[in-house]
């Protein structure tokens, strides 16, 4: 008896670490956000980059997107908040947004276009995975710690 | 303790019982490194001249367990003690001004003073510590070592060919013996038949010394050393004082990791000095117990097997894997096979001892 | 035996203990003027280290108890964190549940590894402090064959600025940008100027708590049975292997959460060097604490990060001010560390055999006393 309980304890408290690690793995997923300001045409419609956006993630200013501009963020789960500050035109009245998206879970890096998502376009439309281009390297060298001559250092 | 014997009396089982599990499967590896290497396309002759080359470099600094293993002193971890002898010895020869093959017999005399009185101070210590030799060892080889490398930078050491061009001071850490005792040894009635080179002078120096170290092992102070190693109660009850019986296993011991050292560098090429000395105990160890050996029993053919296994393994899965693969995991190879033969040889129960 | 004599032994043995410690405080007195360091830069310094290597040298106590000595084989654990974070960084999975994720994920490989050493010590007894030490290198092969050979190849992984480029393989360094700090920052702290990881020392606070608690649990209390004596614990129903190996696993999974807590604050792993030092640089520092070999307690940890780390902040500016090398006094922390080891394994193995001899001695007396009757 004492025995069939000690396993379903084990055996629960696996269980919840597995689960754990799995609601880690839900609200740890990092992503990196890519914000474009510039004029996209899609579906026959037109959307025009206004002066300039200033993006706000976690009242973090995460700089000022002048026409043509790609800005960047971190962020840390599926739901994704920004503050917007759009000016439209030069010397033209700040007009505040804020805006929250669902992140695709399997994407890395995310690129929304800012004009199409102000003028309500559909996610396919403003949404796009980041490919980050392939950099041709050379080959690195690595330095394996044998058990031969080492440097017993390196705490710094 | 002979294994061919013994291979040719017990069944199968038996024989892998003694020979040992690891040790097999290394002397299996070799044997399929051996096979393969013409059938990938590496040269054969060069691959043996390599093994006899780098086998003739570390037979001395094996051959240095060999005493301490027999005075129960267990495997000397602190070997890198010899070894600092043999590179005071060295790096003074050359300061002096010696040249030629006059630079190794003086490194050589040089260095005795040096690894007599270190050897004399370390079995001292170990005579303390009865029972903890081995991690002991290993720390007192790594506290000599870093000691050392301060002092390779703050001794007056002057000879150009030695110290920092632009400092002017302090020793560099790796120094060609190009003009001093390179080949020397090898030089020696050198044979050379196409790809296929043998080392004559090394073996030969290499034999002389493991032949001085069997006769002494049939002396009479050799058998009682081999007493102590394997029962110092018994040893003790038969009158032999124990404490200077392992003081003397200790010196020979560091004596021979000097004179180790100068062999490997002679054939090597350079002395490498500071940090080097490091791990240098870990493959002289491996090396005799792939051989045979054990934490309290090793004999000379546990040197010259070890040795050439070990170096075996050491010069051939590089080639044979790369031109089967293009995978150079010869590194790894090594590291898993010569430190699981060591820890093996730790968890085997000694007899006697203790 | 009189009072009197064994006032002085007690005395002598304080002196004894406390010499290492004592040497220290000479050593960085006498470096810390030289080194021309501004006390605030050192207080910063050693706050910072104190939250990074706590935790790991804590993982050390525990094969102390159980008679084990100095557990070298944490580099275990150290290998077990890193294959953690170098997974939890491919999934993209970042800050504190990164970690989290991370530290999961090294648990049960620090547990097969714990108890294969284990199991390895327990054949080798009487040797467990070089059998660890071997296996330490050991399975540092087998990290090699994993890290440089499988992941990639086997073990998917993704992201190119992990892998090498040649398809399988990590990179010499993995960087963990984003999980930099993020615990040791999670409750901003400073005060005068001093940086204060709130978060960090909460988590080394509560495994102070639990080592005390584990102490009087029952197997807490069969673990210093069997580290006393192990025939008596056998004696006394107490399964002697099975409690030794349960000392290493706890031990190697300590580690590896302590090697998370560590490199969350370097910023990046050193893929292939920065387990190996790591034994080595707890063990000198549990030392310095004046821990020894048979003996470690929790006052002894953090006095020995104090100490410890001080000195080696402090060495390579006061080795340049006094010879005018920098790389002398860079030397000097490396013997100094090497050599406080060394000492102490002598002090040890010295104070066990006089102990031996004393016993035999009082059974001798003790023979003789009763054949006189």
């Amino acid at each position: 008896m004492k025995s069939t309980r000690r396993l379903l304890i084990r055996l629960i408290a696996i269980a919840a670490v597995i689960a754990i690690a799995a609601w880690m793995m839900v609200i740890g997923r990092g992503h990196t956000i890519y914000f474009d300001n510039k004029p996209i045409e899609a579906n026959g419609e037109k959307y025009e980059a206004p002066y300039q956006i200033q993006v706000y993630v976690d009242d973090e200013s995460m700089g000022k997107l002048k026409e043509g501009d790609r800005g960047m963020a971190t962020t840390m789960g599926q739901d994704f908040k920004m503050v917007l500050h759009i000016t439209p035109e030069k010397d033209a009245k700040k007009v505040g947004s804020a805006v929250s998206l669902k992140i695709p879970y399997n994407m890395d890096g995310i690129v929304i276009n800012l004009p199409a998502l102000l003028g309500g376009a559909p996610e396919e439309v403003y949404q796009s995975e980041f490919i980050p281009t392939e950099v041709e390297e050379p080959e690195e060298e690595v330095d394996i710690s044998s058990d031969e001559f080492e440097m017993p250092m390196g705490d710094e | 303790m002979n294994t061919d014997t013994k291979k040719e009396k017990g069944a199968f089982g038996k024989f892998v019982e003694s020979f040992g599990l690891p040790r097999l499967l290394i002397t299996a590896f070799l044997l399929l490194l051996l096979i393969l290497a013409p059938i990938v396309g590496a040269d054969l002759p060069t691959q043996i001249t390599n093994i006899i080359a780098r086998f003739s470099w570390n037979g001395v600094l094996v051959l240095a367990m060999v005493p301490m293993v027999h005075s129960g002193c267990g495997l000397n971890f602190g070997l890198p003690l010899g070894i600092i002898s043999g590179l005071l010895g060295a790096t003074m020869s050359i300061e002096f001004g010696f040249t030629g093959a006059l630079s190794f017999v003086m490194a050589i005399l040089i260095a005795t003073p040096f690894a007599l009185v270190l050897g004399a101070l370390y079995g001292w210590l170990l005579n303390k510590i009865k029972g903890g030799e081995m991690m002991i060892a290993t720390y007192v080889g790594f506290s000599s070592v870093s000691l050392m490398c301060m002092m390779w930078l703050v001794l007056p050491y002057k000879s150009p060919n030695m110290v920092w061009g632009m400092a002017g001071k302090g020793l560099r850490t790796t120094i060609s013996l190009e003009g001093y005792y390179i080949d020397v040894l090898a030089k020696f009635l050198r044979i050379k038949i196409g790809n296929f080179e043998i080392p004559t002078g090394t073996l030969l120096f290499f034999a002389l010394l493991a032949f001085l170290i069997w006769a002494f092992l049939h002396t009479k102070t050799g058998t009682a050393m081999t007493a102590v190693g394997s029962n110092p109660t018994f040893a003790r009850a038969a009158g032999i004082n124990v404490d200077k019986i392992r003081l003397l296993s200790v010196v020979m011991s560091t004596w021979l990791a000097a004179i180790g050292i100068l062999v490997y560098e002679q054939g090597f090429g350079f002395i490498q000095l500071y940090m080097a000395p490091f791990y240098m105990a870990l493959p002289a160890v491996s090396a005799i117990l792939i051989g045979g050996a054990s934490v309290n029993k090793a004999s000379i053919t546990n040197v010259i097997i070890g040795t050439i296994l070990f170096q075996g393994i050491v010069t051939m899965t590089p080639t044979v894997m790369n031109n089967m693969v293009h995978m150079d995991m010869s590194e790894v190879i090594r590291i898993i096979a010569s430190q699981g033969m060591i820890l093996y040889a730790l968890t085997r129960k000694t007899e006697g001892s203790k | 035996m009189n009072n009197n004599t064994a006032k002085k032994g007690n005395f002598g043995n304080f002196l004894r203990r406390s010499s290492v410690p004592l040497m220290f405080i000479l050593i960085c007195a006498v470096c810390i003027p030289l080194s021309g360091l501004s006390p605030s830069y050192l207080v910063n310094e050693i706050v910072t280290r104190m939250g990074r290597n706590a935790f790991l040298i804590l993982a050390l106590l525990i094969p102390i108890m159980a008679g084990m000595g100095l557990n070298f084989g944490m580099t275990l654990g150290a290998m077990a964190g890193q294959i953690g974070l170098i997974l939890a960084s491919d999934w993209q999975i970042i800050g504190i549940p990164g970690m989290v994720l991370a530290m999961i994920l090294s648990v049960p490989i620090s547990i097969l590894l714990g108890m294969f050493c284990g199991k390895i010590l327990n054949m080798a007894r009487g040797r467990e402090m070089i059998t660890s030490y071997i296996m330490s290198f050991f399975i540092n092969g087998i990290y090699q064959l994993v890290v440089l050979y499988l992941m990639g190849s086997v073990i998917p992984i993704k992201h190119s600025t992990i892998k090498l480029p040649r398809g399988y393989g990590i990179r010499n360094t993995v960087s963990l940008l984003s999980m930099r700090q993020k615990l040791d920052n999670l409750i901003p702290l400073t005060i005068k100027g001093v940086k204060i990881p709130v978060a960090t020392f909460i988590v080394i606070a509560v495994l102070c708590v639990f080592i005390v608690w584990f102490r009087r649990t029952k197997l807490g209390q069969d673990m210093r049975a069997v580290g006393q004596d192990m025939e008596v614990a056998r004696d006394a129903g107490i399964n002697v292997e099975k409690t030794r190996i349960i000392a290493i696993v706890l031990s190697t999974v300590l580690a590896g959460i302590g090697m998370i807590i560590y490199l969350q604050n370097m910023g990046n792993i050193a893929t292939y060097s920065s387990h190996s030092q790591i034994g080595m640089f707890c063990i000198a520092a549990l030392l310095v604490g004046g821990a020894s070999v048979d003996k470690a307690s929790i006052g002894n940890v953090f006095l020995g990060v104090i100490l410890f780390h001080l000195m080696f902040i402090v060495a390579p500016r006061a080795g340049a001010a006094i010879t005018g090398d920098s790389m002398i006094g860079e030397y000097f922390r490396v013997f100094v560390s090497y050599a406080v080891i060394t000492v102490a394994l002598i002090m040890y193995e010295t104070a066990k055999r006089s102990e031996k001899k004393q016993g035999g001695e009082q059974l001798k007396q003790a023979q003789l006393e009763e054949e006189s009757k």
